[in-house]
């Protein structure tokens, strides 16, 4: 009987010891210039769409690298956009997490915020004390990273040159110079279908890009209650000039966001729209095939008659993804490695050369050599990010901004009224 | 097989043939007027149909013009390539198809068997068993979508074809069991009894006698449960990785946040369609037949 | 389940009722009927199935309507706290749960009765027609049948585009000013959108399902009617139309079920965000337990849905049980 009692004894003992054992990284920071023997296991990495079809070779040289020093081997799932939060809720309540996980810059707070990752020690990062603001914030809480910025995007002034050239332009480098050549494109150009700025009634970022330009808010913090801005008069300005934009210079869909401009500028009828740095590229041509970004490209009607420049007046949002460790990772400090070499100086120049802004302020100078990046580079500089709020997120998913937006758009309201609204909804949401 | 009150012969079996249409009282005005609407009809409700493979035909700048044609300039089987040769798109058509038709096999042989239960046989709990298989069709799966996620995650089964096979028999089973149980209550009970008399056991009468005969209801409800897990998007998406979609997920991702693939998508949408197709040509006569065996008296 | 139902279901052939005179059940042997534990096992595997996967996840949501689930409790797995009925109150005292609740209903009940009065009508005429036109009709009905609600939701937001689409470029042709013409800025044309296409793709099964009732009607009867000086109208009320009544009421109550689960068409249409005012009681379910992260608010509304629901299929049962299809 002694003898089973011990043997029972030791058996608990060894069980609770290996339980416990393999527990390493919920409660420590994993280390990411820790030595670790990854041979025989899998890293489950989730990155979104845009890595795949914009800088595959980017992912592939950081998996090599990442084989070559840990033995471990990499699989990377690609999400789509559309409704993945929902997925990524679904996954992070369950017990099978992959080990590293993308976000929007904009989303990470409210994750961050309900302990979905890992605290991670900034210093282990290249570039890290140099992080943009706007990728770099959402991820900080009460002093501590929980997140890796990944890459940037901003926005700018994209016009047609031939358009531009045609009615005597130039390129505009104050506010009012943009308004001005808004109304002689119109007047030159009669045509149905011409918008001389495209601008649909339904861009967020664009929108609020306005109410910055005029030195409003959106929300801010009073004491421990969230205020909404919109209301006030700075911001209100900013919407009335950009519904001015809108109602005047634009010609479609109110109710329409930014996803159809490209094509839409492409048609030759555009003289300006507010966009993406890689917009720029995407009016000008397009791959054969759009589930193939390798196949070779046809030319647009504007092919060669477009430029980009920085939007005078309106400093852009700065846009972009950071990537956790998640708290339920099988693999923390293999997970919190493969970021460092996935978001270290080397990869960072070569998601440069395809396109995409870096992480870092030292490195953006390098982004504007790359063709047809100067302008957003220069926007990153002096770009701004939403409320750090950890329901941020929430205002968008409850589409608060866009019923605001599409509202004064259509005319359904006046900007005092729409602005209230939106402020009593943010109000409700961010302080819920 | 009923005798009725009124004294005209039974129709039911008969395949429909234009002596059945009514021919007495009709004017030759009317038939032109009615064949116009007919053909009116059609038209209009094919159009979406036609568009369809119209932009699926057409390159992207064709598609992307404010102008749209009405036929195809340049027509291209560019998108269908495309489509085909689209990341993952091959791996989900095979998991739509081993999927869909896994899954209604096993709704329609388990449901014939609870068809069977309570069509043939009265039994304490029958009438609850009815309330609950239809009670359950009125739950919206959205709000049912977590809890099911993390049950499915604790018995291993999701990232897997087999636990998105399991959900769709359990969708599909309330109305395969609640339809069948109607086709074998139409079998008449004499039939059983003579079978028994001649010393069948009661397997042998489910095999040989009311399995046979519900055939049609069985193509039926085939039909109703072959759509319903081809067109399913939500639940698969939230289960399972990129590798083991189906062809319905793998449309959504033609929309992304730079726009929508027209082009791919809607020759994505056609090679989608197509089985769904093959399969209605191959029991249409069936569905007629099947869907109205004795819902009328007659 | 009503959200991803599709209207693509041939009907329910329940028998009329018991057809054979009463001597018949005299003659029923119990050895026919009872069976012992034979039902039992025949049932066994589908309730296992139904019961076993649905169960918990229904008294889950019927249980979280009753706590406050949020995003932290969700991560970490914590249990949530107990409110009691606060979200049933949240959600009955807000306005905008009303106004989506009459929206859903409003909805419902102009679809459904387009969708059967325009079947039905389809359905005559394809009585009416020449054999060649009725076969037109049947294959751009199968072709609209086997078209996944996806894809038909995608090419119609594709035909109204304002930019692109081709009913914007045909009215114009045509003489009107729809040029650039939004279709959804004002919800009323918007909801004349997706409810034209949730017609469109509901009327092949009622059409086809009610044409085959139709051929069971006796065509003597109405030609002897007709003989007797009826109007082709008085004959489709006074004859055609009650013989096909219980395929009728069957065929409204599936519609009724489906159209009130609404979900894919709006959806898709509003590219996945969905204004206020193209809120169904299934999106805005949906939008409140996902986008919201709040879960037990958008069981409360599930949960009230299903409340509702049931109202419907209360009468779909007395129906059935009536024409003694249950006894």
């Amino acid at each position: 009987m002694k003898r089973k009692i011990a043997l029972a004894a030791a058996l608990a003992t060894t069980l609770l010891a290996a339980a416990c054992g393999s527990d390493s990284g919920s409660s420590g920071t994993p280390n990411a210039n820790a030595s670790v023997d990854g041979k025989g296991k899998t890293l489950k990495v989730w990155l979104m769409v845009d890595a795949q079809s914009g800088w595959k070779n980017v992912v592939d040289q950081a998996n090599q690298r990442f084989t070559q020093a840990t033995g471990a081997q990499v699989q990377v799932d690609y999400q789509q956009w559309g409704d993945h939060l929902a997925k990524v809720d679904a996954t992070l309540a369950g017990s099978d997490v992959p080990d590293v996980m993308e976000l929007g810059n904009t989303e990470m707070p409210k994750y961050v915020f309900n302990g979905a990752f890992h605290e991670l020690d900034k210093s282990q990062y290249d570039n890290s004390a140099n992080w943009l603001t706007g990728l770099s914030a959402p991820c900080e809480l009460e002093g501590k990273t929980y997140c890796v910025p990944y890459y940037a995007g901003a926005r700018v002034l994209i016009y047609n040159t031939d358009l531009f050239s045609k009615a005597g332009l130039k390129p505009p480098t104050t506010y009012d110079e943009v308004v001005a050549a808004a109304k002689t494109l119109k007047e030159k150009n009669t045509g149905s279908k011409f918008s001389a700025f495209y601008a649909p009634g339904k861009y967020v970022y664009a929108g609020l890009a306005w109410v910055k330009g005029s030195g409003g808010e959106i929300a801010k913090k009073d004491g421990d209650k969230w205020v909404g801005q919109l209301n006030q008069p700075a911001s209100q300005e900013g919407l009335t000039k950009w519904a001015d934009l809108v109602k005047n210079y634009s010609v479609g869909d109110k109710t329409k966001d930014e996803q159809d401009q490209d094509p839409i500028f492409a048609q030759g009828q555009t003289g300006m729209m507010y966009g993406s740095s890689w917009e720029l590229g995407a009016v000008q041509e397009q791959p054969k095939d759009p589930n193939n970004p390798e196949s070779p490209k046809v030319k647009t009607k504007v092919n060669g008659k477009v430029a980009a420049t920085a939007m005078p007046g309106i400093p852009s949002f700065l846009g972009g993804s950071n990537l956790g460790v998640t708290a339920k990772a099988a693999n923390p400090e293999l997970a919190a490695q493969w970021i460092k070499i996935f978001t270290d100086t080397q990869s960072q120049e070569a998601l440069i050369a395809k396109g995409a802004l870096p992480n870092a302020t030292n490195l953006l100078d390098k982004a504007a050599a790359v063709e047809g990046n100067k302008a957003s580079a220069e926007a990153a500089k002096n770009s701004w990010f939403v409320p750090m709020a950890p329901k941020w997120a929430e205002v968008e998913s409850a589409n608060v901004i866009q019923e605001m937006l599409t509202s004064i758009a259509t005319g359904k309201a006046t900007v005092a009224d729409a602005t209230k609204k939106a402020d009593d909804q943010i109000n409700t949401i961010l302080n819920s | 097989m009923a005798a009725v009150a009124p004294t005209v012969p039974v129709r039911r079996r008969r395949r429909q043939r234009e002596s059945d249409t009514v021919t007495v009282g009709r004017s030759k005005a009317g038939t032109v007027l009615a064949n116009t609407a007919g053909i009116l009809f059609a038209v209009v409700m094919a159009f979406p149909v036609y568009w369809v493979l119209n932009t699926a035909f057409k390159p992207s700048p064709e598609i992307l013009q404010f102008d749209p044609t009405l036929v195809p300039h340049s027509p291209t089987l560019d998108n269908f390539k495309s489509a085909f040769n689209a990341p993952y798109f091959q791996q989900d058509l095979l998991n739509s198809i081993i999927i869909t038709l896994c899954a209604v096999a096993g709704a329609i042989v388990i449901g014939f068997l609870a068809a069977l239960a309570i069509a043939r046989f009265k039994f304490y709990g029958r009438k609850a068993i009815i309330l609950v298989i239809l009670g359950v069709q009125m739950v919206p799966l959205v709000a049912l979508l977590i809890p099911l996620f993390l049950m499915m995650q604790g018995f291993g089964l999701t990232k897997s074809l087999a636990g998105v096979i399991i959900v769709y028999i359990v969708l599909i089973l309330p109305y395969t069991v609640w339809t069948l149980r109607g086709f074998i209550y139409g079998i008449p009970r004499e039939l059983d009894e003579a079978a028994l008399i001649d010393g069948c056991t009661r397997a042998q009468v489910f095999w040989r006698i009311i399995l046979p005969l519900t055939g049609p209801g069985l193509v039926a409800t085939s039909v109703y449960g072959f759509i319903q897990a081809w067109n399913e998007f939500i639940i698969i998406n939230t289960f399972n990785d990129q590798a083991q979609q189906n062809l319905m997920a793998w449309l959504l991702q033609n929309q992304t946040q730079r726009g929508t693939f027209w082009g791919p998508l809607m020759a994505g949408s056609i090679l989608t369609a197509i089985p769904v197709v093959i399969f209605f040509l191959i029991i249409q006569r069936n569905i007629a037949t099947g869907l109205t065996a004795g819902a009328v008296k007659g | 389940m009503s959200a991803v139902d599709s209207r693509s279901a041939p009907a329910r052939p329940t028998p009329p009722g018991p057809p054979a005179p009463p001597a018949h059940k005299r003659r029923k042997r119990r050895s026919s009927t009872s069976g012992g534990g034979t039902p039992y096992w025949l049932a066994v595997p589908a309730l296992v199935m139904l019961i076993g996967l649905l169960g918990y996840p229904m008294i889950r949501m019927v249980v979280l309507s009753f706590q406050n689930m949020r995003l932290r409790e969700l991560f970490q797995g914590l249990t949530p706290p107990w409110v009691g009925l606060d979200n049933y109150t949240k959600v009955l005292t807000d306005d905008v749960f009303w106004s989506v609740v009459l929206r859903t209903v409003v909805f419902t009940a102009v679809s459904v009765v387009l969708t059967v009065v325009l079947g039905l009508a389809v359905a005559l005429l394809m009585r009416r027609v020449a054999p060649g036109v009725r076969i037109a009709m049947i294959i751009a009905m199968m072709f609209v049948w086997a078209m996944p609600q996806l894809v038909a939701a995608q090419i119609f937001r594709w035909l109204v585009d304002a930019n692109f689409g081709v009913i914007n470029y045909m009215l114009t042709q045509l003489g009107f000013d729809f040029e650039n013409h939004s279709w959804f800025a004002d919800p009323k044309q918007g909801w004349v959108v997706i409810t034209a296409l949730v017609v469109w793709a509901g009327i092949p099964f009622i059409a086809i399902t009610l044409n085959a009732g139709l051929t069971q009607v006796p065509k003597e009867l109405i030609e002897a009617a007709t003989v007797d000086g009826a109007s082709p109208w008085q004959a489709l009320r006074n004859i055609t139309l009650p013989i096909l009544k219980q395929l009728i009421v069957i065929v409204t109550t599936l519609s009724v079920i489906w159209n009130f689960g609404l979900f894919t068409q709006p959806w898709v249409i509003r590219d996945g965000k969905p204004e206020a005012e193209y809120q169904t009681l299934a999106t805005y379910a949906y939008s409140v337990a996902f986008k919201n992260n709040n879960y037990s608010l958008g069981s409360a509304i599930s949960v009230i849905t299903v409340l509702l629901l049931l109202f419907v299929m209360v009468f779909y049962i007395r129906q059935m049980f009536k024409i003694g299809d249950v006894d």
